[in-house]
């Protein structure tokens, strides 16, 4: 972020005009990994960054609260191990916390920025919208700073996504929390109405109800992470619960007023029923909107889809054949590492390559407890994708390992194709599962077939057997589970 | 149990065959008598059936590896004995049926289910078949099953993965299945060019006649005429416009401005960017785009191609091959002497080198014959036949042969006999993708003009589509070339030994002809007869074709016959 201020800094006057071959706008996984690749393939790269490296992934997402449930799960666990024998009470200090957040955040965008700048990619510190198909001003942030003209061959649009508001719960970082409001709090607060059940409400709502905050779940749904099937949902609900995680379905939010110190928040059933629920504080994650509308994208000749979304083809490409969208402007799913992998084929074809995403899964994790791991499909879509599903399953509580971490909860299970034995999807809930998904993502990407990955030794004793015998039971040969 | 099985004699004296297609993969079901693989031996491509109901477990060769007869090419798990995973495919597929074979059976559930097992497997293989037919690798939700560094190797070669058949495990896309199927790719559109070149390469073979293969005089004839448009049609491509065969003028700017990738990609392409002909400018410099530099270079190159195609359809033969040569940047291409091409040269070979050929020319005013096929292909094609002059020529034939019995033998010369034939089974040779094949018409003397044109269209269809069997291609007597399909006049046909003669037709063309005292247009028909001089003499050649002619100039003597 410093140098690129040293840069604005000598075209603080006017309106300057420079080229790129390669004009990026926006450094999250998306827009810093198209630059970075760009910037390998010889091409003249200009990343326009408004904010902060490494985008939403790196300082409002994935990685803070990341950090924040690995924190949070050692004192948890801590206090929770009197079955090993443990007994502890450790002093949580959330401020504290969440400056060594920052730290990692600190380092990992430092890391992108060096990255970007060894790879030959110029740094812009502003806001960039469209002039015309070949150039785009920037605009500087702060008063006098001015703007410039960047002229492009190509462009790639990674601007990602911001969190929906409700209407009526506008975001003011004190009563109404986003999620990014969330991650940086200096204190626990004593209570908690998280409005929305997807990943985002999940997590957090884990977090700071291990952080010893009353944590209530308003949910429109009826039950929480849509998406995901009702085995695997199940798993995660019932622990959240024994947490003391207080559950809310069929509850849309309508509005919340000041109480006290609080919040009262005011929920709707689909009877027109009201009901309140008060809480020290709100947060509301229901969703994230692509940012579409800071980009003029008509003077380029584009115009965004009513989520706000630009369509893209295999190479992604826009309408518009030489501007690329990547990542949650690209639509679902929002995800920072197929943000990553479109930017590496944006940047690819733009240098002229025969690149194209031809993936054949993308995994996605949930950071709950336990942990989700999926990717590819469930038996009912590879049902409706016209295969006749093959399903092995193994619960953990067979696995060793899963044992001996204290976390047993859960299973792991796969989905082929009766035909070919090929692997297609695999789900897992428990401890690691964001881990363990990988292996299956290597096996459908290899079209590997169950026999592979069930003939594969795996380490013991480790959770990745639990992977192996799911491949065996649906061969009918698992060892450590009975075979349906 | 494992059941292997070996390449089968497949043709009378074949030693071995070039794999030409599997058209099962690892895993599959198959049925006993499903064609499983393609094998070309000799000079018919042969079907091989599965000897069993069982599920394919290896393939032991390659498409494009030659195999001698005898060897292992594939090897199948036979059902009931070792298949434990079809008891489960077979129940899903069809409870139905299994709960009715244990009904019927009573007390013995071990029957039942194999019952079951088989009929479901049955199935099943019925649906895979017919999956796999438009698809290629025939799965469900047209999901490919390839490593993704064989998927992007598609995607550099330009290949459909959907549309390759896969030789890994259970039909898995590998790298070499991807490259193999781009080199067909190149072939199948090397663009017009290569094309005509297969066509003409036809036309050589059939030229020469029979056993067919390469007549120096009408290959040459063939070439010339192919030769500028093969020439011609692959300028036409090149979308430079009016131009035709003309070179791309190359700009010979000094300065040109061009993003890296673009400047990258004129120097893979072996282009000298300030070449590149541009409308568009920056900052009043011109300015090149990536798809300009790609659009020169392919001009360039085809014209480049032209050029040489237009020298070499001045020679003797491949000026398309030539072509694609100079696309390709090489100065000469190798393919291998095998399959039908070699048996053609074989044939070639031995006729040429064992039959001291003499070939007769004449020319006959078929003007009557026209008429008279004119007057009979409406009620021939009421009855369901398209009638063409061939027909008119072998019943000509054979009234012919019967007047000079010499030209209907063949010469044994291990018994020092001349064979002579008291049947009239006529060769025609006919052009095919493969090369030139010759089925035969058995018993023209007893058959009808209508009976014998379904004949000839049935079996020379069967050729083309390669279904035809050995039996439909051997035993002839005597045979007929129709080079004059394809142009030409006259040619010297060679035999098709051990026949001792053939006949070779030119096209029937309009000219001025002296009939009746004056010069007027007739239709007229050039005829090449090779005989073997051991046998016949040339004057029993002159004797035959005089007797053809006056059957040809006046077809109502075939009535008589």
């Amino acid at each position: 972020m410093h140098g690129a201020r040293e840069d604005s800094d000598t075209m603080v006057v006017g309106d300057v005009t420079t080229g790129t071959d390669v004009l990026v706008i926006g450094a999250g996984p998306g827009g810093y990994v198209a630059a970075i690749r760009a910037g390998q393939l010889d091409l003249d790269v200009t990343l326009v960054e408004k904010d902060a490296y490494g985008g939403t992934c790196l300082n409002y997402g994935c990685i803070p609260s990341k950090a924040l449930v690995s924190a949070t799960d050692i004192a948890h666990d801590a206090r929770t191990a009197e079955e090993m024998g443990i007994y502890a009470d450790p002093a949580v200090d959330l401020q504290g916390m969440v400056e060594w957040k920052d730290g990692v955040v600190d380092q990992l965008t430092g890391g992108v920025e060096k990255l970007c700048t060894a790879n030959g990619v110029e740094l812009v510190e502003g806001r960039a919208e469209f002039a015309d198909e070949h150039t785009a001003r920037v605009v500087h942030g702060g008063d006098g700073q001015g703007s410039e003209t960047v002229e492009f061959e190509h462009a790639v649009v990674s601007t990602g996504s911001r969190p929906v508001e409700v209407p009526g719960f506008e975001f003011d970082g004190e009563h109404v929390l986003s999620s990014r409001d969330a991650l940086a709090l200096e204190s626990v607060p004593e209570s908690m109405v998280v409005v929305g059940g997807g990943y985002i409400g999940m997590e957090l709502s884990t977090v700071f109800q291990k952080l010893g905050c009353d944590v209530t779940v308003v949910e429109m749904l009826a039950d929480i992470l849509p998406g995901y099937e009702d085995d695997v949902t199940r798993v995660v609900r019932e622990r959240a619960e024994q947490l003391g995680i207080d559950f809310h379905f069929g509850q849309s939010a309508s509005e919340w007023e000041e109480a006290g110190e609080g919040v009262t928040v005011l929920t709707e059933d689909e009877d027109g029923e009201v009901a309140e629920f008060g809480a020290e504080t709100c947060l509301v994650a229901v969703g994230r909107r692509p940012v579409t509308d800071t980009l003029n994208l008509e003077a380029v000749g584009l115009e965004p889809d009513e989520d706000g979304c630009l369509a893209t083809d295999e190479q992604a490409r826009t309408e518009v054949d030489h501007v690329f969208a990547v990542g949650d402007v690209a639509g679902e799913p929002m995800l920072a590492h197929t943000a990553s992998a479109e930017g590496e084929v944006a940047a690819e074809v733009a240098a002229g390559e025969p690149a194209g995403l031809d993936y054949q899964a993308v995994p996605a994790a949930v950071f709950t407890d336990p942990e989700i791991g999926t990717v590819g499909m469930t038996a009912e879509e590879a049902s409706e994708a016209g295969f006749d599903p093959l399903v092995g399953q193994f619960p953990l509580r067979a696995n060793g390992r899963a044992l001996t971490v204290g976390e047993s909860e859960g299973f792991v299970r796969v989905v082929a194709d009766a035909d070919g034995e090929f692997v297609l999807g695999a789900q897992v809930v428990g401890p690691e599962a964001s881990e363990l998904v990988a292996e299956f993502g290597l096996a459908i990407e290899m079209g590997a077939q169950l026999g592979d990955v069930a003939a594969t030794v795996h380490t013991h004793p480790t959770l990745s057997e639990a992977v192996r015998e799911a491949c065996a039971n649906a061969l009918g040969r698992a060892i450590r589970t009975l075979n349906r | 149990m494992v059941r292997e099985f070996t390449l089968p004699d497949v043709g009378e004296g074949v030693a071995e065959g070039e794999l030409l297609e599997w058209h099962v993969a690892v895993g599959d079901t198959v049925t006993e008598d499903q064609v499983v693989a393609e094998v070309e031996t000799d000079k018919a491509v042969v079907d091989v059936p599965s000897p069993v109901n069982g599920t394919v477990r290896e393939l032991r060769a390659e498409p494009g590896d030659v195999v001698p007869v005898g060897d292992v090419i594939i090897t199948f798990d036979v059902e009931g004995e070792d298949a434990p995973e079809e008891d489960a495919a077979g129940g899903d597929a069809d409870t139905g049926v299994s709960a009715d074979a244990g009904a019927t059976d009573g007390t013995d559930a071990g029957a039942a289910d194999t019952a079951g097992d088989g009929e479901a497997a049955g199935d099943s293989a019925d649906a895979g078949a017919a999956e796999a037919g438009p698809s290629g690798n025939g799965h469900a939700g047209g999901r490919v099953f390839a490593p993704p560094s064989a998927r992007k190797l598609a995607r550099e070669l330009g290949v459909d993965i959907t549309t390759v058949e896969g030789s890994g495990p259970g039909g898995r896309v590998t790298d070499s299945d991807v490259r193999a199927a781009a080199e067909r790719t190149s072939d199948d559109t090397g663009g017009e060019t290569e094309l005509k070149s297969a066509v003409r390469r036809i036309g050589d073979d059939e030229g020469d006649g029979a056993s067919a293969a390469g007549d120096g005089e009408t290959a040459s004839e063939g070439a010339g005429a192919a030769g500028p448009e093969a020439a011609a049609s692959s300028v036409a491509t090149g979308g430079t416009g009016a131009g035709g065969a003309a070179t791309p003028e190359a700009a010979g700017r000094e300065r040109t401005l061009a993003a890296p990738a673009t400047r990258k990609v004129a120097r893979d392409l072996d282009v000298d960017i300030d070449d590149v002909p541009t409308d568009e400018e920056r900052d009043g410099e011109a300015f090149v785009t990536e798809a300009a530099v790609r659009e020169y270079a392919t001009a360039q190159q085809r014209a480049q191609a032209a050029d040489t195609a237009a020298m070499a359809g001045a020679e003797t033969a491949g000026e398309a091959a030539a072509a694609d040569a100079a696309v390709t940047g090489e100065r000469e291409r190798r393919e291998p002497y095998r399959g039908v091409r070699k048996t053609i040269g074989e044939a070639m070979e031995r006729s040429k080198y064992t039959a001291p050929h003499v070939t007769h020319h004449d020319t006959v005013d078929v003007t009557a014959l026209v008429a008279a096929r004119e007057k009979l292909k409406p009620r021939a094609e009421q009855q369901g036949v398209r009638l063409t002059y061939l027909p008119f020529v072998m019943k000509a034939v054979v009234a012919a042969l019967k007047d000079h019995p010499v030209l209907n033998t063949s010469l044994d010369e291990e018994n020092g006999e001349i064979v002579y034939k008291n049947y009239y089974d006529i060769g025609v040779a006919t052009a095919t993708d493969a090369g030139l094949m010759v089925p035969v018409v058995e018993g023209v003397d007893g058959k009808g003009l209508v009976e014998i044109a379904a004949n000839v269209n049935e079996l020379t269809a069967k050729a083309r589509d390669r279904s035809i069997s050995r039996d439909e291609l051997r035993g002839s007597t005597f045979t007929i070339t129709n080079f004059g399909a394809i142009g030409g006049e006259y040619a010297t046909p060679i035999i098709n030994y051990p026949e001792t003669a053939i006949l070779g037709l030119g096209a029937i063309k309009e000219r001025p002809w002296v009939h009746e005292g004056e010069v007027v247009p007739r239709k007229v028909l050039t005829l090449s007869l090779s005989v073997d001089h051991r046998v016949v003499d040339g004057a029993d050649a002159a004797r035959f074709v005089n007797t053809l002619k006056e059957y040809l100039e006046d077809p109502t003597l075939l009535l008589l016959e």
